[in-house]
């Protein structure tokens, strides 16, 4: 019997995968770096019991085995309930028990037949890493990508080397079989399914540092927080994606951008040298005269040049006095001007400007909190924008002159985050709402001369912050936010961890466009067509962010939309919503340089960002 | 360009006398607006309330509890009618099928929407309510059948001055707010629709109003409850760090409990040698309102005020009394000069700021035509004592400085 109240939590998975990662110190899911396919990971038995609720698979050897091999441990509780305020572990104890209680019924196993393409896909990965079993597919056969339905492939392999890859390639290119190559799945726009076979690449994993040629080889299983974390060890920073995206599958498809691509760049920029396997199975490297011109761009939607096996990232510097600093602003206009006037004169290394949506979930723990500080940003305390930036000490100093205004520095942020609970406290909530100074209440709040005050009020401390999340897991982020780390702009920018929790209300459909910098009529027009196509389908929707890019010529914008992707209703509205938005970004696109939709950018994101960013087409 | 009244004085006065008269009445949820058409319907009047909805809760029944709060029994409220609309709007936002028989109905118009926020942040909102919400409730009022328009302004359409400001239209140079500057605007407008449209006008100009001085209730608790929700504010974060959190901040900066109980906090107030706040309770505004009104049928500008302006000192002395606090006191500029201002006091400072000019205010408001009215009737404005003061900042904390409310 299904537990509905797991049943509707399973279904709420996100699929970010930051259950595969490590990002918390909790250690990860004892089965899935063992066992490597995703229904091994916390984010697989969602799937798995997802999947037998709807009654979509039977009960399979590999389902059993997933079942049987999850301790109860609870590390997904944590990891999950840290982007996405769900408990993961009600949905493990009700798929143990209903694979418990199959199995006394003495119900059947169902176990899949070896065929003719898996025996020979066996001889090329092991016979441990490819499989035809319905429930290890299913883990691999949709995401919330509300625009597609399930694929189910037909089979999974793991390759362990380029050599696998290859040669998986070359039989699928044989028997015409279609197939799809899986980092983590994090794309969530329905890129990595087909009914063919799914190359899954969690088991290639190799990291190597140059560090004399400032670079570092990644395989294409290795994630962004994985390369990030073995970089910053040995001081450096690469321009990483989202934690859990695999940093090989992210520069294909995109190209990495962040808010450091304000320095780094994005898409060529990232890296040295990549190493592909095409579709008939032949090895080839972009910095190879011979190759393919994948630094060529094509503002249509066209395939990746392959399979890519390994990627040489570029390593960065740090220096040791790099910090964060937030500029409020009232106006979007005002701040989007101060960020590009920061870009061009090369002041800040990441850059974005925020709205409260995004700023108020990267500091919150929980839901609910981040609804009352979105509220009381622009309300109580006069802030309805602001430009983050991280600098060094020079940096800063330039950058607070030319704010003029109060800041936001390292200090307060921790302050602000750690008493967080505190800031949405009704009482104070309530007297802040009074203020009737001319100045906007953040200026009292910024002024150093106030900081014993505010501190005072606010009572930052790990165990404050631990207060606005469920008893049981306090002592779990107590311990979690005593570590220096957590509430470093600087460190969370790097590794991205926070940045998940934009879906932790509903899945979010992110539409990302690269803008003229210096057109802010365009920029103001292109938020407003969002705003009046959501509006129209009564689809929940808030401005993501804007980083600067090239000297602040350009810049990459998000806008988001939030749907229940579970919802037929909401599927439709964006589908529908879709029909409208693309000729509308094409029109634009085709009559002002500058605008591309990144949409046109998937699988070219190994392109000199200069040929989507100045198209002269 | 004046015309001629629509009606004569006599026949104001009878249907006054009458109980026939038909109020039209804006700003009826908020604090004046609702002590007045309580007051109305407790005298037998009959009053149309415009009511705008707020969040989620739909204008009539903001109005049934605000009526509840009153205690107002239902024979009393037979008389009351709550109309849907926004003065913001075009024709006050009244759905169409209203306003012709609004229009037709009214026979006087009482304006006491009004937004009171001092800060130029919020001049926007501020010009939209007392500016162009004045402009579409004039409108109302010249396409009506009404004969009267009473206006509630504000003693401090005075602006930036000292001495003696009378009973009569103003044209100050400065002002010290975006609220005063639109309420001496506002008058002005007034003044010229209603003699355009042979409106008769009475402008009401209060000063700082509070609660009831007989049982402390009220509304709205801004002007002299601020700057002590404040201190109260301060005292709670530094208690509870000593209580709970071994003391150090509140060390840090000279907090302390004694040993009475009584809490330490060390804040000086800059207050001006002369001066101080003109405050009166809203009963006693209530009563003056329906005296004038009642008193006047020709019309005029009048200040209901105190007279008296409170010391800071007194007040400051009567909180630390209620609450059980010690080291707050007033003091001149110069004691900043030599010691400057703590974070404490900068805080507070940063706080009142808006409120700096009311606090330390030498106008005197003339009251030659309104004194003689009251007097009749025998409306006296009680001193801001510390009976009063408690009663009014007690019934503010029991209802968590009316976050409790209805």
């Amino acid at each position: 019997m299904i537990d509905e109240s797991a049943r509707k939590t399973a279904a709420q998975c996100r699929h970010y995968a930051m259950c595969k990662i490590d990002y918390l110190d909790t250690g990860l899911c004892p089965s899935g770096p063992e066992r490597h396919y995703v229904a091994f990971y916390p984010q697989g038995r969602m799937d798995l019991y997802r999947a037998l609720a709807e009654d979509l698979i039977p009960v399979t050897e590999a389902l059993v085995e997933a079942a049987d091999t999850c301790t109860l441990c609870g590390i997904c509780d944590k990891q999950c309930h840290f982007v996405t305020g769900m408990r993961p572990v009600k949905v493990m104890e009700a798929l143990k028990h209903h694979v418990r209680e199959h199995l006394a019924a003495k119900k059947p196993v169902h176990k899949p037949k070896e065929d003719a393409v898996l025996k020979r896909l066996r001889t090329i990965v092991g016979d441990e890493w490819a499989t035809n079993d319905p429930a290890i597919l299913f883990t691999y056969a949709d995401d919330p990508f509300p625009l597609a339905g399930i694929q189910m492939p037909r089979y999974v392999v793991l390759p362990g080397s380029r050599d696998e890859v290859a040669a998986v390639v070359v039989l699928a290119d044989e028997l015409k079989i279609p197939f799809a190559i899986r980092g983590n799945g994090g794309s969530v726009f329905g890129f990595v399914f087909t009914e063919g076979i799914v190359l899954d690449m969690n088991r290639m994993r190799k990291i190597e540092f140059d560090a004399d040629n400032w670079c570092v080889a990644v395989e294409p299983g290795v994630t962004s927080f994985e390369l990030q974390k073995e970089a910053y060890k040995r001081g450096y920073r690469v321009n990483a994606a989202e934690p859990a995206a695999t940093v090989c599958g992210n520069l294909v498809c995109t190209g990495t951008f962040s808010t450091w691509s304000n320095v780094y760049g994005t898409a060529a920029d990232g890296f040295i040298d990549m190493e592909f396997v095409d579709r008939k199975g032949k090895v080839f490297r972009l910095n190879d005269k011979s190759a393919p011109n994948v630094f060529a761009f094509d503002h249509a939607m066209i395939p990746s040049p392959g399979v890519c096996t390994k990627a040489v990232v570029k390593l960065h510097p740090v220096t040791d006095d790099e910090e964060g600093i937030l500029v409020p602003f009232t106006s979007f206009d005002k701040a989007v001007a101060f960020a590009r006037d920061l870009s061009r004169r090369r002041l800040a290394l990441a850059l974005a400007v925020l709205g409260g949506h995004y700023i108020s979930n990267f500091m919150s723990p929980s839901r609910e909190l981040a609804e009352k500080i979105k509220n009381l940003l622009p309300e109580v305390l006069g802030i309805k924008y602001l430009v983050f930036a991280v600098a060094d000490a020079h940096g800063r100093e330039a950058i607070r002159k030319m704010a003029g205004t109060a800041v936001i520095d390292s200090a307060l942020f921790r302050t602000l985050m750690l008493g967080l609970p505190r800031l949405a406290d009704s009482e104070l909530a309530g007297i802040a709402s009074t203020y009737e100074g001319n100045a906007p209440l953040y200026e009292i709040l910024c002024s150093p001369e106030m900081r014993p005050v505010v501190e005072a009020v606010l009572q930052p401390s790990p165990e404050t912050i631990a207060g606005s999340v469920d008893e049981d897991l306090r002592e779990f982020y107590a311990r979690l936010y005593a570590r220096p780390e957590m509430t470093d702009m600087v460190w969370l920018n790097m590794f991205r961890i926070v940045s998940a929790r934009m879906s932790r209300r509903k899945h979010m459909f992110a539409f990302l466009v690269y803008v003229p910098l210096d057109k802010i009529e365009v920029i103001n027009g292109i938020i407003a067509g969002f705003v009046r196509i959501a509006d129209a389908r009564k689809i929940e929707h808030d401005y993501g962010f804007l980083t600067p890019m090239d000297f602040g010529k350009r810049a990459i914008l998000e806008y988001d939309y939030y749907i229940e992707h579970t919802d037929p209703a909401d599927k439709k509205k964006i589908a529908d919503a879709m029909t409208e938005i693309g000729p509308w970004l094409d029109g634009l696109a085709a009559k002002t340089k500058g605008v591309t939709f990144l949409m046109y950018v998937f699988s070219q994101g190994c392109s000199r960002k200069e040929n989507f960013l100045y198209r002269l087409d | 360009m004046t015309s001629a009244a629509r009606i004569s004085r006599e026949k104001i006065e009878k249907k006054r006398t009458d109980r026939s008269t038909r109020f039209f009445l804006t700003g009826g949820t908020g604090f004046l607006g609702s002590h007045i058409a309580v007051e109305l319907l407790r005298r037998g009047f009959r009053v149309t309330l415009l009511a705008r909805s707020s969040g989620a809760r739909r204008a009539e029944d903001r109005v049934r509890g605000l009526l509840d709060w009153f205690g107002l029994s239902e024979g009393d409220r037979r008389g009351l009618r709550a109309v849907e609309g926004d003065i913001t709007r075009p024709g006050l936002g009244i759905p169409a099928e209203d306003v012709r028989g609004l229009l037709l109905e009214t026979d006087e118009i009482i304006h006491c929407a009004s937004n009171t926020a001092f800060s130029e942040r919020k001049r926007e909102e501020v010009e939209e309510v007392n500016s162009a919400g004045l402009a579409n409730v004039l409108e109302f009022a010249r396409e009506s059948q009404a004969y009267f328009f009473h206006h509630v302004s504000t003693a401090f359409v005075a602006g930036k001055t000292t001495g003696v400001c009378p009973e009569d239209l103003v044209t100050p140079c400065e002002f010290w707010n975006a609220y005063e500057e639109t309420k001496c605007r506002g008058e002005h407008a007034a003044a010229a629709a209603c003699g355009e449209a042979g409106l008769g006008l009475t402008i009401y100009r209060p000063s700082i109003v509070y609660g009831d001085s007989r049982t402390g209730r009220s509304l709205l608790f801004n002007a002299v409850y601020f700057p002590v929700r404040t201190a109260l504010f301060i005292r709670d974060v530094y208690e509870k760090d000593i209580r709970e959190r071994g003391g150090r901040k509140a060390a840090e900066i000279g907090v302390r409990i004694d040993a009475d109980g009584s809490i330490h906090l060390p804040l000086r107030i800059e207050v001006a040698g002369e001066g101080g706040i003109d405050l009166i309770p809203v009963d006693y505004f209530t009563g003056a309102f329906l005296a004038i009104m009642e008193g006047a049928p020709g019309g005029g500008v009048f200040h209901i005020v105190n007279g008296r302006a409170k010391r800071i000192g007194d007040i400051i002395d009567y909180s630390c009394r209620l609450f059980r606090m010690t080291g707050i006191r007033a003091c001149g500029p110069e004691e900043f000069r030599e010691k400057p201002r703590n974070p404490l006091e900068a805080l507070y400072d940063h706080y009142v700021e808006a409120y700096g000019p009311y606090m330390r205010d030498a106008r005197v408001f003339e009251t030659a035509r309104s004194r003689p009215i009251l007097e009749r009737k025998g409306i006296v404005c009680p001193e801001f004592d510390y009976g009063i003061f408690a009663r009014c900042m007690n019934y503010a904390v029991e209802t968590g400085w009316g976050s409790r409310l209805p």
